[in-house]
């Protein structure tokens, strides 16, 4: 029993993970992925993300598909424990521990939830609500990350990388050489700061913030915590793996909402009306998807669009989203039980 | 509609692999096309009875699952040996064996380095489809790892294999908790190496009673068997023997 079926935060047992995982392994679910993943490995399109010089560095060919269900079964292809940089995929994490900390009505004082349908690093705010659009343009992510509370910067950044480890269910570490390319580089990130700051838009403690901001975006994760990511918030905020709690509950559709919304850059809308389920990507080239009450969904593959989304990963939900009538106003009768593949059929 | 059948036990010594390899060749002369994969990958055995030497052996089931090959490429037609000469053009009935590598360095391999479980089930849908089986019998590895998991988990049909013995009673229990909590479906017990003389419907009345399943064979302890040590099939040599008939009660519930 985990805490999506007892209603307690109580762990997994060895022998349930065990169990479970030999179920996953059986899924019909498992099937799918991998012939999507087949379908897909050849596509070549997209080119790596390069404006951050350590990005660049990233193997094209990288491809994983993780499902993780509310229920804590998990369903891995391909590289899916390949280790990249999560970027933009942060930010509705990072949305979600200033609204912990300061609650629903300070934050929106501070960060609007409103999709512009422009690029995630353009420079611009909503200067007669004097705050940027929403949480998930890199000006909105700032504004998050200035309210990320502690008494110092060391603090912060230790509450940042234990919340992201709640979600993960184990430690997350900082990539130091994208860290320190994103800090070197970062004169884009810098100038929305400082103009948000020139604005009373974030506290003054700017630099300090765009640390935080850096180390944010150069946390190391899979595309299989991508799904346990997603899966905790399709579970109402707990890790259906560890029993953790990773976000109050209450929070939890403030988190979903911004990410259906706005979590695709200026693909955003396109993708509510082609798939119409939360996702936030990133330029690393992951992307975490969720099923509210049934499980999350990560994806890998470095190579982005012009848009700054996987090529990969967005056919993968594209083809999902169709398989299994994913889309939020999908029609009841096509709509299909996704949790229901994660264990094999009796 | 193809059947996967699972033959555990928790303990060695059972018998398990020689009831895997006899009720194959039973169900395959009724008509069918039966595969066995031989799970045992730590101590694999099962190809023995159906003299697949080394020499023959290119691929086995541990290429599979390092990626070197299909698994089709490791299913051998041992029909010849399992129920002797079938036209070639002749689909049933057929017997194939996926034996497990019987070298050392690759059962060190697998203990030091394991394998993705997944892929078994990958491998045992993939030669159900490529070798058109009517049934798959896997043989697994005795006591409780991820493989002998994973293949109660797809099976349609679980066949515990115990001999009238406490330590058998008491480790059956345990494949039994976790195969309920694995959901499947039908469980079956076939009581061997029954001692002359031991009652056998007050046995099988109570091994039912403990274990709430059916005891689908009770089959004696078998001089006859172990003198063959191994050197061929059973019910092939001894198509009367009690342990035959007992066997073709196991066969007939399978194939209704």
């Amino acid at each position: 029993m985990n805490s999506s079926q007892n209603g307690t935060d109580e762990p997994l047992s060895h022998l349930d993970a065990l169990l479970t995982r030999m179920k996953s392994a059986a899924s019909p679910l498992r099937e799918v992925l991998r012939e999507i993943h087949a379908k897909y490995a050849s596509l070549d399109d997209g080119v790596v993300a390069s404006y951050i010089p350590e990005l660049a560095k990233a193997n094209p060919a990288w491809f994983g598909i993780s499902a993780v269900s509310v229920q804590g079964q998990a369903i891995d292809v391909g590289d899916s424990d390949q280790q990249f940089t999560i970027q933009s995929a942060s930010k509705p994490f990072m949305f979600g521990l200033a609204l912990e900390d300061h609650g629903r009505e300070h934050v929106l004082s501070k960060i609007g939830v409103q999709p512009i349908g422009e690029a995630f690093n353009s420079i611009t705010l909503d200067q007669v609500a004097n705050r940027p659009f929403n949480p998930m343009i890199n000006a909105g992510a700032i504004a998050a990350a200035d309210l990320v509370d502690g008494k110092d910067y060391p603090e912060r950044v230790t509450r940042m990388i234990e919340m992201f480890g709640r979600y993960c269910g184990r430690t997350v570490y900082v990539d130091n050489s994208v860290f320190t390319s994103e800090r070197m580089t970062g004169h884009r990130n810098r100038a929305i700061g400082h103009l948000m700051l020139n604005f009373d838009m974030v506290s003054d403690r700017l630099d300090e913030t765009l640390e935080l901001y850096f180390q944010q975006c150069s946390l190391l994760v899979t595309c299989h915590d991508l799904a346990v990511m997603g899966a905790t918030l399709a579970n109402g905020g707990v890790n259906p793996i560890t029993g953790v709690r990773a976000i109050d509950a209450e929070y939890v559709k403030d988190l979903l909402s911004v990410m259906h919304t706005c979590g695709m850059y200026d693909y955003a809308g396109e993708w509510a009306y082609r798939i119409g389920i939360p996702a936030k990507s990133g330029v690393g080239g992951g992307i975490v998807a969720v099923i509210p009450g049934q499980g999350g969904i990560g994806t890998f593959s470095p190579k982005l669009d012009v848009k700054g989304n996987s090529v990969r990963g967005i056919k993968v939900f594209e083809e999902l989203a169709q398989k299994f009538g994913l889309h939020v106003f999908e029609a009841d009768d096509k709509k299909k039980s996704l949790i229901s593949q994660f264990s094999p059929p009796k | 509609m193809s059947k996967i059948v699972s033959i555990h036990s928790f303990r060695g010594g059972t018998g398990k692999s020689n009831v895997t390899a006899n009720l194959a060749v039973t169900i395959a002369r009724a008509g069918y096309r039966v595969g066995i994969v031989d799970t045992d990958i730590q101590s694999p055995g099962i190809h023995v009875v159906f003299h697949l030497t080394e020499d023959r052996v290119t691929h086995c089931l541990n290429d599979f699952l390092w990626g070197d090959c299909q698994i089709e490429d490791a299913a051998y037609d041992v029909t010849d040996a399992a129920i002797g000469n079938v036209a070639a053009g002749d689909e049933r009935p057929r017997v194939f064996l996926v034996p497990a590598s019987i070298k050392t360095s690759e059962i060190g391999r697998v203990l030091k380095e394991g394998y993705d479980v997944g892929l078994l089930n990958d491998g045992f849908k993939r030669l159900i489809q490529k070798l058109n089986l009517d049934f798959l019998l896997i043989d697994t590895h005795p006591g409780v790892n991820e493989e002998t998991l994973l293949s109660i988990v797809i099976s349609d049909r679980l066949l515990l294999v115990l001999r009238p013995d406490q330590q058998d009673f008491q480790g059956s229990s345990v494949t039994l908790e976790l195969a309920r909590r694995l959901d499947v479906s039908e469980v079956s017990l076939i009581v061997n190496k029954i001692p002359p003389g031991m009652d056998r419907a007050q046995l099988k009345n109570k091994v039912e009673t403990i274990y709430s399943a059916e005891v689908l064979a009770l089959l004696p302890l078998n001089f006859e068997l172990v003198r063959m040590a191994s050197s061929g099939l059973f019910v092939n040599r001894y198509p009367e023997h009690p342990f035959t008939r007992e066997l073709n009660l196991v066969a007939n519930s399978l194939i209704k």
